[in-house]
């Protein structure tokens, strides 16, 4: 099964500890930024960049009773899972890993950009200043997936089985994840994480919008949503349809062969017929040959 | 059909002029790579896409589409009173598709890395398609221009060589090309077969003519089919992003036709061009013959887009918002305009106004292209975008050197068919000597 994270918005009180564990854990230099004001939201940095992976946005809005409050969602790579991104690249260096994450190769990408037009939610972004730049992402924390525990003693004293597994699954969680104090961010099985989600729901009928986002959007992602605001409110795409993105360019791609085939035939025999007709003007047409 | 050099001076004002916005653009692309692509234009993450990639890449490839067309036209069509346009119409191309590479050269990020799809498979992709029917396509453009190589320097046995060779190639090209778009030997071996049939059956059937194999005229045809469109299916994955007046399954064959359409464009404007600037006269027959073509296209390319945009029911959106005029000028302007002009049979005989239908045509679908590419996009942020001194630098530069070394190679290699009388229209300047071979 593959892995996914449902974040519940309702509980998110922005103090962006994920965005700081995101840029420690990826090494992610700081950024030069302005104050910057709605109607995109007061965030700062104002959008994800090839220095911001993970970011809180910040929104905000009135209520029903018409009083001012503020939403706050996490922006960053969705992790389809069946992503543009992946079936645009024409060098294959995206590709979705059965964990769960779409990763980016470094060594393949030869810096087309079709990715970033692709994304329906504009994620990739590009090293803009870099002679040798390349395209930067949340990976869901892929190189943290290995068997490594972190650590095989404390103390000196060798690790238990079971101590080794705990810390072997607390290294595998997301840095993002680790660090959000309030629950917001929960890591775990999807088909798992989508049955929390409508417990949730049911639970406190009333507090959250009837609406898990990322269940079905673009033939579903592998982060999901919940929320008590709108997601259109929140700055998220709420159009996209629920048909995955490289289903619209598939047919195309496997229409190739038989339309190869059928031009060959057409043109054969649009010339056959063509040359008949033009044999008995051959004198006309040398003539113009000599010409 | 014969052909020979143009006769004429090789350092002009003009071609002084073109060098020295070409090293412009050359000291634009040293900082380019030198600091990367931020410092030289206004790209962004919201606008990853600019001048570079419309212009440049998607409307050069466009623009080159004269080759495929006039030589279905000639070749397969049997439109031999054509034939004159078919090397002039290669040569832009093959100009064309040399710098929509030196295009990519300068508009990739990793550009050292431009073989990586030579090596890496993955056929689902549509960027891989195009990039490898574009690679293809130039090689099959340089075999068609390379007998006029071969007559300038007099190289018989080369020629002999190549016309038994080319024959299998062509058919090896596109058995290859299917079988890394589909990973199917069965595909790959059904259309090895069809085309190995073609090149074997064809020429004894019809006592071939001489010049340019069948086969590799066919595969030229098929292989821009497949690319002219796919650059159009690639913005089939933005339908978040692109305009429903644009966005459409329909696509690839919107960006098919319209190709073809402006590839007649093309002929028509070069034509009249080199006739004015190297002195040459003019047929007006074949002229108008081929105003007739292109008219064709454009009421057909016109056609399929308001149909289309009528069945999907989206036709609203061209009265409201700025994307709906832009949608109006597209079709309204690039392709109703020349159609119109040029159903008149008097406007097509009359140079003045084919040449300015021919005109709108072309800038029509550049218009087209950039609508696609910018214009019909809604990128959310608040980043807008608008091409910097640098991208413009580049283009122009690139635009002058095709112009430039369309100019010269007409000088070098017998490009143009040999004048034997004075056509219509304007007079030939240039001193005709009896051809030099
Ligand atoms: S959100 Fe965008 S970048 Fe992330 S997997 Fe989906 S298509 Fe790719
Ligand atoms: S920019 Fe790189 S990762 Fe993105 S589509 Fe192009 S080659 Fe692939």
């Amino acid at each position: 099964m593959s892995k996914a994270c449902l974040v519940d918005l309702t509980k998110c009180i922005a103090c962006r500890a994920c965005q700081v564990a995101c840029k420690e854990w990826n090494g992610l230099e700081a950024e030069h930024t302005e104050f910057f004001g709605a109607p995109g939201g007061y965030q700062n940095p104002p959008a994800l960049s090839s220095k911001t992976f993970t970011l809180i946005r910040f929104v905000e809005m009135t209520d029903s009773d018409g009083k001012l409050k503020w939403a706050f969602a996490r922006v960053g790579c969705m992790h389809c899972q069946d992503p543009a991104c992946a079936s645009a690249c024409p060098v294959g260096a995206l590709s979705k890993t059965a964990e769960g994450a779409v990763v980016y190769d470094d060594t393949k990408c030869f810096g087309c950009r079709y990715c970033m037009m692709a994304c329906p939610f504009d994620v990739p972004t590009f090293q803009w200043e870099s002679p040798i730049p390349l395209i930067r992402k949340c990976t869901f924390c892929a190189d943290r997936q290995g068997d490594d525990a972190g650590t095989t003693s404390v103390n000196d004293q060798p690790l238990s089985e079971e101590s080794l597994a705990r810390h072997r699954d607390s290294n595998r969680t997301p840095a993002c994840v680790k660090a959000c104090p309030t629950g917001t961010l929960k890591f775990g099985e999807r088909g798992q994480l989508l049955a929390e989600a409508r417990e949730r729901m049911t639970a406190e009928p009333g507090k959250y919008i009837d609406h898990i986002y990322g269940e079905q959007e673009v033939g579903g992602t592998s982060w999901m949503y919940i929320s008590d605001v709108p997601f259109d409110q929140l700055g998220f795409p709420t159009d996209l349809g629920k048909r995955s993105y490289p289903s619209y360019t598939s047919p195309v791609m496997k229409a190739i062969p038989a339309v190869v085939t059928g031009l060959g035939l057409l043109l054969s025999g649009v010339y056959w017929v063509a040359n008949r007709k033009a044999k008995a003007g051959t004198s006309a047409q040398e003539d113009n040959n000599q010409a | 059909m014969n052909h020979e050099p143009v006769k004429a001076k090789f350092v002009t004002p003009a071609s002084i002029t073109l060098a020295l916005l070409m090293i412009l653009g050359g000291i634009v692309a040293v900082i380019r790579y030198w600091q990367g692509l931020g410092a030289v234009t206004n790209l962004s993450d919201s606008y990853p896409w600019g001048l570079w990639i419309s212009v440049d890449i998607m409307c050069g490839v466009a623009l080159a589409a004269g080759a495929f067309t006039v030589a279905a036209a000639v070749y397969i069509f049997g439109g031999e009173k054509y034939h004159m346009f078919v090397r002039p119409a290669v040569l832009t191309g093959l100009l064309g598709y040399v710098f929509v590479g030196v295009a990519l050269l300068v508009d990739l990020g990793l550009p050292w890395r431009i073989w990586h799809p030579i090596i890496m498979w993955p056929e689902h992709s549509v960027m891989f398609e195009v990039a490898w029917c574009v690679m293809l396509y130039m090689s099959v453009l340089a075999l068609e221009f390379a007998p006029a190589v071969f007559e300038r320097f007099g190289w018989d046995r080369i020629h002999g060589l190549w016309r038994r060779l080319v024959p299998a190639f062509s058919v090896i090209v596109v058995a290859f090309f299917t079988y890394i778009m589909s990973h199917s030997v069965a595909w790959a071996v059904v259309v090895l077969v069809v085309f190995a049939v073609v090149a074997a059956v064809v020429p004894s059937l019809f006592a071939s003519r001489p010049g340019v194999p069948i086969i590799l005229v066919m595969v030229g045809i098929v292989l821009s089919t497949m690319h002219q469109s796919s650059l159009g299916s690639l913005f089939l994955l933005m339908p978040g992003k692109l305009h429903a007046l644009w966005w459409t399954p329909m696509l690839p064959i919107n960006f098919f036709l319209s190709a073809v359409a402006v590839g007649f464009a093309m002929v028509i404007f070069e034509a009249m061009l080199s006739a004015r600037f190297f002195g040459r006269s003019l047929e007006q027959g074949p002229l108008a013959g081929l105003g007739r073509l292109l008219c064709g296209a454009l009421w057909i390319c016109l056609a399929v887009r308001i149909i289309d945009v009528l069945l999907r029911g989206e036709l609203g959106g061209a009265f409201v918002s700025g994307k709906g005029f832009v949608f109006l000028v597209d079709v309204l302007v690039g392709l109703g305009l020349p159609a119109l002009i040029l159903s008149s049979a008097r406007a097509r005989e009359s140079m003045t106004s084919l040449f300015t239908a021919a005109t709108l045509a072309i800038v029509g679908v550049v218009f087209n292209r950039l609508s696609v590419a910018l214009l019909g996009m809604t990128i959310p942020g608040k980043v807008g975008y608008f091409p910097s001194i640098g991208e413009f630098i580049i283009t122009i530069a690139m635009v002058s050197a095709v112009v430039l070394l369309f100019t010269l190679a007409a000088k070098i290699f017998p490009v143009f068919t040999r004048e034997e009388q004075d056509g219509f229209g304007l007079p030939a300047a240039a001193p005709r000597a009896a051809g030099n071979r």
